[in-house]
């Protein structure tokens, strides 16, 4: 037959190993995740007595509503907190990215390259003075200051990838739409950000699963009222003394948001990558 | 219509060590086609961006109509949107994210126009350049040629009073440019807008300007009518960008015989117009012919200058002869129906009138 592959004996073998190879490492990260699952369908009394691999005898989902229970507050605070700390920093990134791609300002590259090396400044350098702000701003354990806090951290990285996507939108669309007579902000409104949506994709997504993943901010700036999900999971290990069915059904639930986000957005996800380092129109 | 004029106007880069643009001086009167021609780096795009006010000049002023646009001393700085000009682009630079009619409407819709009016004057200008079934896609799912009008399109629909293209066919295969050179010729004569076009293809200039600005490395090399470049190019610069195919250059010796000077390489040697005899005397130089002023002639002509045919193209109506004479490579123009005077051997004179003197140190023109 014209254009199929003839496999020899030796390289159908060859190709069996590396499935078999490929498997293993599937099921090998797969593992903890099945291990979640099965546990979250146990009941309390099961969990103790069988294996946490095996399947439930008789699964039941009153893990989850006691997860849900202990985790509602917590879970709408994490919304919030990530919903308003994407948001922001994505929007004042997209911003600041604009103005480094499009414009040339005195200096422009030392406050870029300044704005930028914040990314590599880590989480526990800052926490200390970070947390002595928050609290004179009066925003501890509110979830306005884990939005201001998640905002501030995530302007460098934004900015450094919206700059890239920007760099790429042609100078001669910018240069066409002031001669059509308009000023930079209705440009970046009405031309760059709707010819750059997959830019916008990709730094919503990289900032929601970073924000809804977060602990140490959280743990350090909440006490009991804006206290996020993250934070929340972690106390019920001390309080519910080893509920694992809970405790797995509380992990399936928090991780929920940012797999479904993941597989909505994954396909502009991936070209969005690819068109940051290719072109972006 | 206004005419634009340029005073000494300068781009500098580095701190001033590279000069994008020296010193440019220019008058494009109104409703002029004015063409920007010379080869990449010449700073024709740079003095375009200039008067867009997309580029602010290290010095120099531009004045369109009587406005100053921007002052000797920059106190005076119209913004680009302030300044009535329409540019296309080589990119065509189409707002991705909007129909071909909204990026028609684009720039009317800042100027505030009620809706109906918009509407009028997109379908008008769509009607004109023949897009009015395309207003209602996006530009990604038009080919070249439709996007290089929808970008014509856009500029026109502003009634722009200055008119600039930069490099505006570069995109376009040579069929469809030769189509859109001749309609933007005849909506520019249409509308007589004044108009800066900017562009590296000497063809292109020959055929759609009143006057060319022949630059490089920042300066004019010459300024005029298409036929002036092509008449009288003042030097071996101008004279070998414009005309394809390309001028002929010779270095000469010069003696005077009988009252006539004589243009001599290796063993042969050409006859120049005897007015000349005074300028030349001893002089090196080069001199320039242009294939189409080649006339064949007997092979026993003595002042014919004779050479070996190395390859003949056949262009229809007419034939490229390239022959060799004294290790020169030659091109010479001939009436195909002369074909059968070529042989393996050819023999050509040039009127002495129409040879091209060149001082053989500076390039400039002799006569």
């Amino acid at each position: 037959m014209p254009g199929q592959l003839h496999l020899t004996s030796k390289q159908k073998l060859l190709h069996a190993f590396y499935y078999l190879v490929l498997l293993l490492f599937a099921a090998f990260y797969l593992l903890p995740f099945w291990g979640a699952i099965t546990t979250s369908l146990k009941s309390s009394a099961e969990v103790f007595t069988t294996s946490p691999l095996s399947l439930p005898d008789r699964p039941t989902l009153e893990a989850y509503v006691a997860a849900l229970n202990h985790l509602k507050k917590p879970l709408i605070n994490s919304i919030v907190v990530t919903i308003g700390g994407t948001f922001f920093s994505v929007l004042l990134g997209s911003m600041c990215g604009y103005v480094f791609a499009q414009y040339r300002f005195k200096f422009d590259n030392i406050i870029f390259v300044l704005v930028v090396s914040a990314i590599f400044l880590p989480y526990q350098a800052i926490l200390v003075p970070l947390f002595q702000t928050i609290r004179r701003l009066g925003l501890y354990d509110s979830v306005w200051g884990l939005i201001l806090a998640h905002t501030v951290y995530g302007i460098p990285m934004m900015t450094l990838m919206f700059r890239s996507f920007y760099g790429d939108v042609p100078k001669c669309l910018v240069q066409q739409a002031m001669l059509d007579g308009y000023g930079p902000w209705t440009i970046y409104r009405r031309v760059i950000l709707p010819s750059t949506k997959i830019a916008t994709v990709t730094g919503v997504v990289f900032q929601f699963a970073s924000i809804w993943n977060e602990l140490l901010f959280a743990l350090v700036l909440t006490g009991y009222d804006a206290m996020p999900a993250t934070v929340s999971l972690n106390q019920m290990m001390g309080t519910l003394a080893a509920e694992w069915n809970v405790q797995m059904a509380g992990s399936i639930w928090l991780a929920m948001p940012v797999l479904v986000l993941y597989i909505v957005m994954g396909k502009y996800l991936i070209r969005g990558y690819m068109a940051g380092s290719v072109a972006a129109t | 219509m206004p005419s634009v004029s340029v005073r000494n106007l300068t781009v500098a880069y580095n701190k001033g060590r590279t000069l994008a643009l020296d010193n440019l001086n220019l008058d494009i009167r109104d409703g002029e086609f004015c063409v920007f021609l010379g080869p990449s780096g010449c700073g024709k795009t740079t003095a375009l961006l200039c008067i867009a006010g997309l580029l602010v000049p290290t010095s120099g002023s531009i004045k369109i109509g009587d406005q100053v646009v921007i002052s000797d001393d920059k106190k005076t700085f119209v913004r680009p949107q302030e300044r009535n000009i329409a540019m296309v682009f080589q990119e065509y630079a189409l707002y991705p994210s909007m129909t071909v009619r909204g990026n028609m409407a684009f720039a009317l819709e800042n100027k505030k126009y009620p809706r109906e009016e918009i509407d009028r004057k997109v379908n008008s200008i769509a009607n004109m350049l023949g897009i009015e079934q395309l207003l209602d896609r996006k530009p990604a799912q038009l080919s070249g040629g439709q996007r290089q009008r929808v970008a014509l399109g856009r500029a026109l629909v502003r009634d722009p009073s200055l008119f600039l293209l930069d490099e505006p066919l570069g995109n376009l295969d040579a069929k469809l440019r030769e189509q859109v050179r001749f309609e933007l010729k005849r909506i520019q004569r249409q509308l007589g807008v004044t108009t800066i076009y900017v562009t590296h293809d000497q063809t292109e200039a020959m055929t759609l300007a009143d006057r060319i600005v022949l630059m490089k490395d920042g300066k004019v090399m010459q300024q005029g009518s298409p036929k002036d470049l092509y008449n009288r190019p003042i030097n071996t610069f101008v004279a070998g960008f414009v005309g394809t195919p390309k001028i002929n250059f010779l270095e000469c010796g010069v003696t005077a015989k009988e009252n006539r000077p004589y243009f001599n390489f290796g063993r042969s040697s050409l006859p120049g117009s005897p007015s000349l005899k005074a300028k030349l005397s001893g002089k090196a130089c080069v001199i320039g012919i242009r294939p189409s002023d080649f006339a064949l002639a007997d092979m026993s002509d003595p002042e014919a200058i004779k050479g070996t045919v190395e390859l003949i193209e056949p262009m229809g109506d007419e034939i490229l002869v390239h022959f060799m004479v004294e290790n020169h490579l030659l091109v010479g123009k001939f009436d195909a129906a002369d074909e059968d005077r070529v042989c393996e051997r050819v023999a050509v004179k040039v009127d002495p009138e129409k040879l091209h003197v060149f001082d053989g140190k500076t390039g400039d023109r002799i006569a």
